[in-house]
């Protein structure tokens, strides 16, 4: 069986083309959730920006989640998901261990970036693995498509850069108080 | 004739004192007798000094009694060892194994030294009668049948029980040492008249110690699981509750400690069962951050304490009444929780069902705060009704109440549906940490007291629970007895006493110890001059809190001493009678 | 093998799991992820909530119950296997999962964890490990290196740390597995098979603090050194190699399983069972429990 690490389970030797898009749609869905439970994280935590940010991308992903999911109906109608969510592992979806409290905006659009090039990294490498024509379509398609979200992050990146009041230097948990103990 | 009867006898461990004192038990309270066994060991595990005084009445008997009608001394230097437990009085008939000569010096510097003293060559008469030194303690039962008046076939039936599965011969050599004894008796009548008059009627009784009621109560009321720890005085009920409660559907487990052990127990009230542990005072200490979680997560759980002598190991084979503060206030945090105390082995039945039926119907830990002296004492119970018992089960949440299950609910009277593990749709949060209606954690203030509110109000209505107190006595008398767990039954009948010497004395019992029911005793004491607080503690402790929560007669005052040695009735009496002879002036 | 993969098939997903409480834990905590794999081993089991209690005590991971939409108990500092014990033999037919921390399970709670073992009830135990007190604030944990400083060890600790694998397994639990959220599908394979063990399972979670954990116990570096036992060619079927490879805890990151008992023996709460089923016949009427004393 031909497996990537972060999708056991998930054969793509034999992926047809239904199957290509579940696992996307799937892969966004996990983005989004992720993106939304480390907002919620961040909210708590007195990270207001970042975590507006990241309840940005969420939409984002969602937004993309429901052009796939469209495309399959279009096609395959609501036959059921031949991908499930444990089948996934942080695909597009950042590691937990991405945020940190009080990280900055530019620190949060450094973890989506990074986010942006695993997904695209995944794709790409899906697409190797995978024989079926219109599923390596669809991969392809979805490697350009990260490579453009990669390039609005990057983008945000270079706007951030011109604030005039920068970065902080060092750790921003530095100039905090002490987390609050239970 | 006399109606009541104390007997008192000591040996060394092999001598099977104990088990003689149990074959007259068992002798009486099958002729329909009222009578009650306590029992005395030295400190070592097997082979120690032992002792036990049998109590016998045509008429209910509460408590061990003064001092002894008839003293056999199997050994001097045994006997000596009891000098509390076996209290001799000049009218008492002290006996005595012959060969050991007369009574010794120290003995006689005691004081109160019985005008009677008779030897009997115990051990030569077993030789004759039994062919074996084995059979004294049945000798003995011989002398106290020709003496006293025990029912010779009583004992006879005691011992075919005791030695039938033992073997022919067995029974036939304790037979025969106990017609030696009776024979003996005859042959040497007493000066003393005392001799036990015929029971009244023939009813049959139950014989048993409060451990084993406890534990039977349990399983009356439904208790599936017991978790729990050895620890004197309160063993047996983990012991008894290990052989029967698997019939019942239900577990015992022997934790590793106390904490696992009510932890155990909690766990399982939480899965929706009728849960107890049962635990001495140090295990309580243990326990108390349990109990705590149990109060704020709104669990059912009984925790039987049977009292000993404290604080740490202090003697753990002997009664004191020196836990209730423990049992009312150990806590963290605010916490309000039913405290119950049986008065009598008997008494420990409906404490225990009592108690199941408090924590199942409040949600809330139950103490059963026993003491040695009721928890290990033997003694006959009037044949108890149980169909007039309800048993409470917990208020099941219902199809509404599992729309958005709300846990801890705000309800009129505080107490909120309880689902369990395996219901669908009333998951929640069970939770040390404070939480809201869902059960959902909080930190605020405002919730906290609220939630706070709940726990102290749905206990409310135990203010006015006047059946679990009683009530003796003129309502308008001046003086007043005021005692709880095994002190209340010396209490009972000093009351009795100074009632027939025409005192204007009234008496109030108490089984629910804590909350304080202000209510039950702002009536019982609004007559009240003067009165005694009877408990076996070096404080007081129900007299001081009284006082915290009342405004007490100037002249009620706390009569209390350390564990160990029960009161005696003649004490509280003259005690009583010191004060209301003060109170007239 | 250890590299089994989370079943498929169940109906249920990983947000029927998921309860609408907000966790609380700091930005970064590895518990995230370990709430994740647990949603996901939940799912692909496939019990329904209600089924499940899920008992802890005290510390950051202890929170973990109310995240979850089974029946939670989040009790005291160091008694959830006990409290676990009881919830599991009042009612055999429950799934029942107990977690906590380093602190909660082997120092406080330390005494349970060998009577837990030894009892051999049906249940899971998962033990969110970061060597260090989370909750109140970066004191020295029974799992912490050897001359570690902390707010209460400032000139370093003196004492060797408690290995928890090393214990488990002496104790002779039939189940013992280490994972980390650094490796998440790992993770969530092993919670899945601990609870699918007929027996106590143990999984010893190295879930890094972000906020008062080392450098290197980190997920950053878990990803650099893990070492799957899987790709060390062990066999979890042995038991000898696998007390072997639970030495170099806190030197080396093994994760899989270390060790599963290839014959798990009948549980505790099993047996119980079976003793009720047994003796039930000899159950008296409620009314008659009080023969026994009667004196004829």
């Amino acid at each position: 069986m031909n497996s990537l690490p972060c999708s056991p389970g998930v054969d793509f030797k034999k992926l047809s083309l239904m199957e290509a898009l579940d696992l996307a749609v799937t892969v966004e869905e996990e983005a989004r959730d992720r993106y939304v439970e480390l907002a919620d994280a961040l909210s708590i935590a007195h990270t207001p920006e970042a975590s507006e940010f990241f309840r940005k991308m969420a939409r984002m992903e969602e937004k993309h989640r429901v052009a796939l999911l469209t495309k399959r109906r279009a096609s395959f109608g609501d036959r059921p998901s031949t991908v499930g969510r444990l089948q996934i592992f942080d695909i597009e979806a950042p590691d937990y261990d991405t945020v940190r409290v009080f990280m900055t905006v530019r620190q949060a659009l450094e973890v989506a970036l990074q986010s942006e090039r695993k997904a695209r990294a995944f794709f790409k490498a899906a697409l190797a693995e995978t024989t079926d024509l219109e599923a390596r379509f669809l991969f392809a398609e979805l490697v350009a498509e990260e490579s453009d979200h990669e390039a609005y992050v990057l983008a945000e990146l270079a706007r951030q850069a011109t604030d005039p009041w920068g970065d902080p230097p060092g750790d921003p948990a530095d100039y905090s108080d002490e987390p609050v103990s239970q | 004739m006399v109606v009541d009867l104390v007997l008192g006898m000591a040996g060394s461990g092999g001598d099977g004192v104990v088990s003689a004192g149990e074959s007259l038990l068992a002798a009486v309270s099958s002729h329909g007798y009222h009578a009650m066994m306590t029992k005395s060991f030295g400190p070592q595990i097997r082979g120690g000094e032992s002792s036990c005084r049998v109590r016998v009445g045509t008429v209910p008997v509460h408590n061990p009694g003064g001092a002894l009608d008839a003293a056999v001394a199997l050994n001097w230097e045994d006997f000596l060892k009891f000098g509390a437990e076996l209290e001799l009085a000049p009218t008492t008939v002290l006996i005595h194994e012959a060969k050991a000569g007369p009574p010794p010096e120290a003995l006689v510097r005691r004081g109160a030294m019985p005008t009677e003293v008779v030897a009997v060559p115990i051990t030569e008469l077993t030789n004759q009668s039994a062919g074996t030194e084995k059979a004294k303690t049945s000798v003995v039962l011989g002398l106290l049948c020709g003496w006293f008046g025990v029912p010779e076939d009583g004992v006879r039936r005691g011992l075919e029980k005791k030695f039938a599965k033992k073997g022919e011969g067995l029974l036939e050599t304790n037979e025969r040492a106990l017609k030696a004894g009776i024979e003996h008796a005859l042959a040497n009548p007493l000066r003393s008249t005392k001799r036990l008059a015929p029971p009244p009627t023939h009813s049959p009784k139950l014989l048993c110690d409060g451990n084993d009621l406890c534990a039977t109560a349990a399983l009356f009321a439904g208790c599936k699981f017991f978790g729990g720890y050895p620890i004197t005085p309160s063993t047996e009920v983990m012991q008894t509750l290990a052989k029967e409660i698997w019939k019942y559907g239900g577990t015992v487990l022997q934790a590793e400690d106390e904490i696992a052990g009510i932890g155990a127990a909690l766990g399982a009230s939480f899965a929706g069962l009728k849960s107890m542990t049962a635990t001495s005072g140090p295990g309580m200490a243990l326990k108390t951050e349990i109990m705590g979680l149990a109060s704020i997560a709104e669990l059912p759980l009984v925790i039987l304490d049977v009292q000993r002598g404290g604080p740490a190991t202090g003697l753990p084979t002997k009664s004191e009444q020196a836990d209730l503060f423990q049992a009312a206030f150990s806590a963290h945090g605010d916490v309000l929780r039913p405290v119950l105390a049986p008065i009598s082995v008997g008494d420990t039945f409906r404490v225990t069902v009592e108690a199941f039926n408090l924590a199942e119907h409040y949600q809330t830990p139950v103490i059963i705060l026993s003491d040695q002296e009721v928890a290990q004492r033997k003694e006959t119970v009037e044949p108890i009704d149980t169909s007039r018992f309800t048993i409470e089960e917990r208020l099941a949440p219902s199809a509404s109440d599992l729309v958005d299950y709300r846990r801890f609910r705000h309800t009129e009277s505080g107490v909120s549906p309880i689902s369990h593990p395996g219901l669908a749709g009333g998951s929640y949060l069970g939770a040390g940490i404070e939480h809201n209606e869902k059960g959902d954690p909080t930190a605020s203030g405002a919730e906290h007291a609220r939630m706070n509110e709940k726990r102290f109000k749905k206990l409310e209505p135990l203010q006015h629970r006047r059946d679990l107190f009683d009530v003796l006595g003129p309502s308008d008398a001046p003086f007043a007895l005021i005692s709880w767990g095994s002190s209340a039954g010396v209490a009972r009948e000093a009351f009795e006493l100074a009632r027939a010497k025409g005192l204007a004395v009234k008496l109030l019992i108490p089984r629910l110890l804590y909350p304080i029911a202000v209510p039950v005793y702002r009536e019982f004491l609004a007559s009240v001059e003067a009165g005694l607080v009877v408990e076996l503690s070096h404080q007081g402790q129900l007299h001081k809190i009284l006082r915290m929560q009342l405004d007490l007669p100037a002249g009620l005052r706390s009569f209390c001493h350390s564990g160990a040695t029960p009161f005696r009735p003649d004490q509280v009496l003259a005690e009583l009678e010191a004060l209301a002879a003060v109170g007239v002036k | 093998m250890d590299t089994a993969t989370t079943t498929c098939g169940a109906t249920a997903t990983p947000k029927d799991y998921s309860s609408a409480l907000k966790p609380i834990w700091c930005p970064g905590c590895g518990d995230y992820g370990v709430l994740q794999a647990l949603y996901r081993a939940l799912a692909a089991i496939g019990r329904p909530p209600h089924e499940i209690a899920f008992i802890s005590g005290i510390g950051c991971s202890s929170r973990i119950p109310g995240y979850t939409t089974a029946y939670g108990f989040n009790s005291v500092h160091g008694r959830a296997l006990p409290i676990a014990q009881g919830v599991k033999l009042a009612n055999p037919d429950l799934q029942v999962i107990v977690a906590g921390g380093d602190g909660d399970g082997f120092s406080i709670g330390g005494g349970h964890v060998a009577h837990a073992v030894r009892r051999n009830l049906d249940l899971t135990y998962l033990v969110m490990d970061n060597q260090v007190y989370g909750l109140t604030k970066g004191q020295l944990s029974p799992t912490s290196p050897k001359g570690l400083a902390t707010v209460t060890s400032p000139l370093g600790s003196l004492e060797e740390p408690i290995n928890p694998l090393l214990y488990t397994l002496a104790y002779g639990a039939g189940f013992v597995a280490q994972g980390t959220p650094a490796e998440m599908p790992g993770l969530t394979a092993l919670i899945e098979q601990a609870i699918r063990y007929p027996g106590f399972a143990f999984v010893n979670i190295q879930s890094p603090c972000v906020t008062f954990g080392q450098e290197e116990q980190q997920m950053r570096a878990h990803k650099a050194h893990l070492r799957p036992l899987a790709s060390l060619g062990h066999d979890p079927s042995d038991q000898l190699r696998a007390l072997d490879l639970a030495r170099s805890y806190g030197k080396e990151l093994h994760t899989g399983v270390l060790y599963r008992n290839p014959n798990p023996p009948p549980t505790y709460d099993a047996l119980v069972r079976e003793r009720q089923r047994a003796l039930a016949p000899e159950a008296k009427d409620r009314s008659r429990l009080l023969d026994v004393f009667l004196q004829k």
